[in-house]
């Protein structure tokens, strides 16, 4: 088994040329031929699936890999319904924008974000290996002259066992002639049947992620390549309104200073010419633009005075009953406002991407969490077809949601630098730069309302979110059509996985001051801080117990219900440790619920939190890879962590004000809780596992804190002079 | 012209003086396994050993470098069979990966001058690099696992 790119496959496989290729769609397959037939064009991977003679099982990869481990997942889905064997499995990376692989859940865009890799493909992919092992069955049947129904499989081999007879899968792909297809889908497996799925069976990608072999955009190196750096107009919307180039040019090694719309780009024979280059170059920007007005401060000011104002104008994201006849005929009202500050991806590749372009075609290699977008940059800044286009999708050194835009300016860099210079030309992001230049989780003010009845239970809950819209910056061909639904900004605040009667989440769609974009969990990551810390306030004022209170509102849903008995027990919640606290949440990331217990120290004098202990019980349905699962919830964790305890980027007249590690503080391995994780087992329908450790984590925290201070945190990240007002 | 042993062999570089190690390892010597990720020491993802001790690579200017001894991640096994790395692997550490190999120098340098560390030393010598992905706790058990079996 192994992973390797398209290019090695095509040589070597268009040199046996032959063998099947199953080509499927999402109704099945719809035709299979044999390979040297549909290889005539060496850049399509034509089906879902081709086996070749000598056995080697070729499955396509359609997302891409960011760390999230879908490159072993989604092809061992595929592999388990064709009862392949996993060590003839070799993965290949969907590179092109072919919709025939694109994501179910995405309108068959090829797309990686939301949590939707296995959950998007799990029924297409399991359904290929189920149509193509079909194929087999029948094949042998033919050619033993026996009954189907007499034929087993077993990894890579179809089995007679009245007779004895056997064949492998590559000696049935040699001359499979005549091939009667089912006009229905092919019976898939029991889940109890499972040889691969649900096992721990090792991701594909680990050796060489620790050897050093792994290949990042930044890593590829092509011939005759030069290198770039961007200096770029430090506001959005301003250029270059003159430059005296005169010292960079004069560096050695220069090659060319090169117009961008926004800045330039300064190409060397070396990385570090470019940089001294650029360092030398004296640039005069523009002053024009809006952005210099924009402050993170006023900006959250203006956000949670419009989330306050219950009349001002907001979208309905989710709605029921009738949320002001509930509250307003309550015993007791309870509110409070909860703001977030502006979070910076930090994935530790800065963005870097190499480009060879020519006047009628492109060769490009990045890491984007799409080959539709990368694609749709190239073809629309070059006016290129597709067709003239080799993309290289690359795996990523993080992605976390930053590389998901539709129009990907560290993209447009590398071909405009390119063009300009005649020679393939690798920019590279200096980390700077990826942070001055960041797009951002958004800044949010979101303010609650809930009422209790005389019994002390919920009556109503509304729930108001004043942040831009994301979808609108990052992808504004989608939020033509979703307009004004935005997920990216609002997800979570639906607080679903509760049974609550009279219901109200909205939006207050302000205006953008600041570049915006996914970033991992998208709205969960502050929508649910703010539901699950007002969750405990609201438990708080009718004087009940955090779990007491939410067992009322899960009555409905059992898998939550017993999510919360787990992590009660996991975590000793009755008895919490000397100096302690313990916190709450029950959140999680679409379908996938979460219930999380953090456990807390404070140094009272600085201000200073302490994670000690983080205990977690995740029901994101069936799991296909439970160990991969558990690291990716425990990364969910420490990114929750993080983002609430240190992660804040501020703006002061439209540039950011941090720049490196040293002032946009990330986590590190001192401050690393112990984390407990659970997962549920069952056959549920997979539903993501990337990003739901991370919603729950700043209310547990929070929630921790009251737990021991009675004080509350109602400002993310929980800085120390934020705490220490918090106690004063 | 500076002269480098750079993990066992000599090698040449004719990058300007003030050039980082890292970017004549990258660029110049053709070793990618070491990554940039900060240029400021801030991240350790370009962590080398340099004459044993790992160091960051982004800051090292490569005069400073002249003679000595330089182990990257390629140097430390051919075929990854350090045990750092095969812990890495059972371990089933890296999710993008992108700071694994200076993580993993930085373990080898740590492992050693202390070959029997306790989880909390573990913790402190690792807190010069980030990881991102958030893999603290696997690399923390795999530098354990490697301590064990060296």
């Amino acid at each position: 088994m192994s992973a390797r790119s398209l290019d090695t496959t095509r040589r070597g496989f268009l040199k046996t040329g032959s063998g099947l290729v199953f080509l499927i769609g999402a109704g099945g397959i719809t035709d299979i031929a044999l390979a040297q037939e549909v290889q005539t064009d060496p850049a399509s991977l034509a089906g879902w699936v081709w086996i070749e003679p000598n056995g080697a099982i070729h499955i396509a990869f359609p997302v891409t890999e960011m760390g999230q481990g879908s490159s072993t997942a989604l092809p061992l889905i595929l592999a388990e319904e064709l009862d392949a064997n996993w060590d003839d499995v070799v993965v290949e990376q969907v590179h092109r924008d072919d919709r025939r692989f694109g994501n179910p859940l995405f309108g068959n865009v090829l797309y990686t974000a939301g949590s939707t890799g296995v959950s998007g493909y799990f029924g297409v992919m399991r359904q290929a290996g189920a149509d193509a092992r079909r194929v087999l069955l029948r094949t042998a049947a033919a050619r033993w002259q026996v009954p189907v129904d007499e034929l087993q499989t077993e990894p890579s081999v179809v089995v007679h066992d009245a007779t004895g007879r056997r064949a492998t899968y590559g000696d049935l792909v040699v001359a499979a002639g005549a091939l009667a297809q089912g006009q229905t889908p092919a019976v898939l497996k029991s889940p109890d049947a499972f040889r691969l799925i649900g096992r721990d069976i090792p991701r594909l990608d680990i050796p060489a992620k620790s050897s050093g072999t792994e290949t990042y955009a930044i890593d590829v190196r092509v011939p005759d390549m030069a290198y770039a750096t961007v200096l770029r107009a430090p506001v959005e919307g301003e250029t270059v309104q003159s430059v005296d180039e005169g010292a960079a040019r004069e560096t050695p090694g220069l090659i060319d200073i090169v117009a961008l719309p926004d800045g330039l780009a300064v190409v060397a024979e070396t990385q570090w010419a470019a940089a001294l280059a650029r360092n030398a170059l004296d640039v005069t920007w523009t002053e024009t633009a809006e952005a210099r007005g924009w402050n993170d401060t006023d900006t959250l000011a203006s956000y949670q005075t419009q989330a306050e104002d219950l009349t001002s104008d907001a979208s309905t994201w989710r709605e029921s009953g009738n949320v002001n006849a509930a509250v307003e005929g309550a015993k007791t009202v309870v509110i409070a406002t909860y703001l977030s500050d502006y979070a910076y991806h930090a994935q530790i590749e800065p963005m870097a991407v190499v480009a060879d372009v020519k006047a009628d075609r492109a060769e490009v290699w990045a890491g984007t969490q799409t080959q539709s977008w990368t694609m749709r940059t190239i073809t629309e800044e070059l006016g290129l077809s597709a067709e003239q286009v080799t993309l290289h999708m690359m795996t990523m050194g993080g992605g976390f949601g930053r590389r998901t835009a539709l129009q990907q300016e560290y993209v447009r860099d590398a071909l405009l630098a390119s063009r300009a210079v005649g020679r393939p030309v690798k920019v590279i992001w200096t980390r700077e730069d990826d942070v001055k230049h960041g797009w951002f989780r958004p800044a949010a003010a979101q303010h609650l309302r809930a009422g209790l009845a005389a019994d002390g239970r919920l009556q109503g809950w509304q729930h108001r979110v004043a942040t831009p819209s994301v979808i609108a910056y990052f992808n504004p061909l989608r939020w033509s059509q979703v307009e004004p639904n935005d997920i990216i900004s609002m997800r979570g605040s639906e607080s679903q996985f509760y049974d609550i009667p009279d219901f109200l989440a909205e939006h207050v769609i302000t205006e953008r001051q600041a570049r915006v974009i996914p970033w991992r969990g998208i709205g969960a990551s502050y929508t649910s801080f703010a539901a699950e810390c007002f969750m405990d306030e609201v438990a708080g004022a009718a004087g009940r117990d955090p779990f007491d209170f939410r067992y009322d509102l899960v009555a409905h849903n059992p898998r939550g219900r017993a999510l919360l008995d787990r992590v009660r027990a996991m975590s000793n919640w009755d008895r919490p440790p000397e100096g302690r606290g313990l916190g709450l949440s029950f959140a999680g990331y679409g379908n996938s619920m979460a219930a999380g217990v953090a456990e807390i120290s404070l140094d009272r004098q600085s201000g200073s939190i302490s994670v000690h202990r983080f205990y977690a019980a995740v029901d994101a349905g069936l799991v296909v890879a439970p160990d991969n699962s558990v690291n990716q919830i425990e990364g969910g964790i420490i990114f929750g962590i993080s983002s609430a305890l240190h992660e804040r980027i501020t703006i002061t007249g439209g540039q950011v004000n941090q720049e490196n590690f040293y002032d946009y503080e990330v986590l590190r391995a001192d401050q690393a809780p112990e984390i407990m994780v659970e997962l549920a087992r069952n056959t549920e329908p997979p539903s993501g596992i990337g990003e739901a450790g991370t919603p729950m984590v700043a209310a547990a925290i929070a929630n921790a804190f009251h737990a021991l201070t009675g004080a509350r945190l109602r400002h993310m990240p929980f800085t120390p002079d934020r705490v220490r007002a918090a106690l004063a | 012209m500076i002269t480098i042993k750079l993990n066992g062999q000599d090698v040449l570089s004719t990058a300007p003086e003030d050039t980082p190690l890292l970017w004549v390892i990258r660029e110049e010597l053709g070793l990618t396994g070491t990554k940039f990720g900060c240029g400021a020491a801030q991240c350790g993802a370009c962590t080398v050993l340099i004459d044993g001790e790992a160091s960051f690579s982004c800051v090292t200017p490569i005069a400073v470098v002249e003679g000595a001894e330089v182990t990257t991640i390629e140097g430390l096994s051919e075929d990854g069979s350090h045990p750092l790395q095969k812990a890495w692997v059972a371990e089933q550490v890296p999710q993008c990966g992108y700071c694994q190999s200076g993580q993993i120098m930085r373990a080898a340098g740590f492992l050693a001058d202390n070959p029997n560390p306790t989880r909390e030393d573990i913790r402190s010598a690792m807190n010069t690099n980030l990881c991102r992905c958030g893999t603290y706790n696997r690399i923390v058990r795999a530098v354990e696992r490697a301590a064990r079996e060296v």
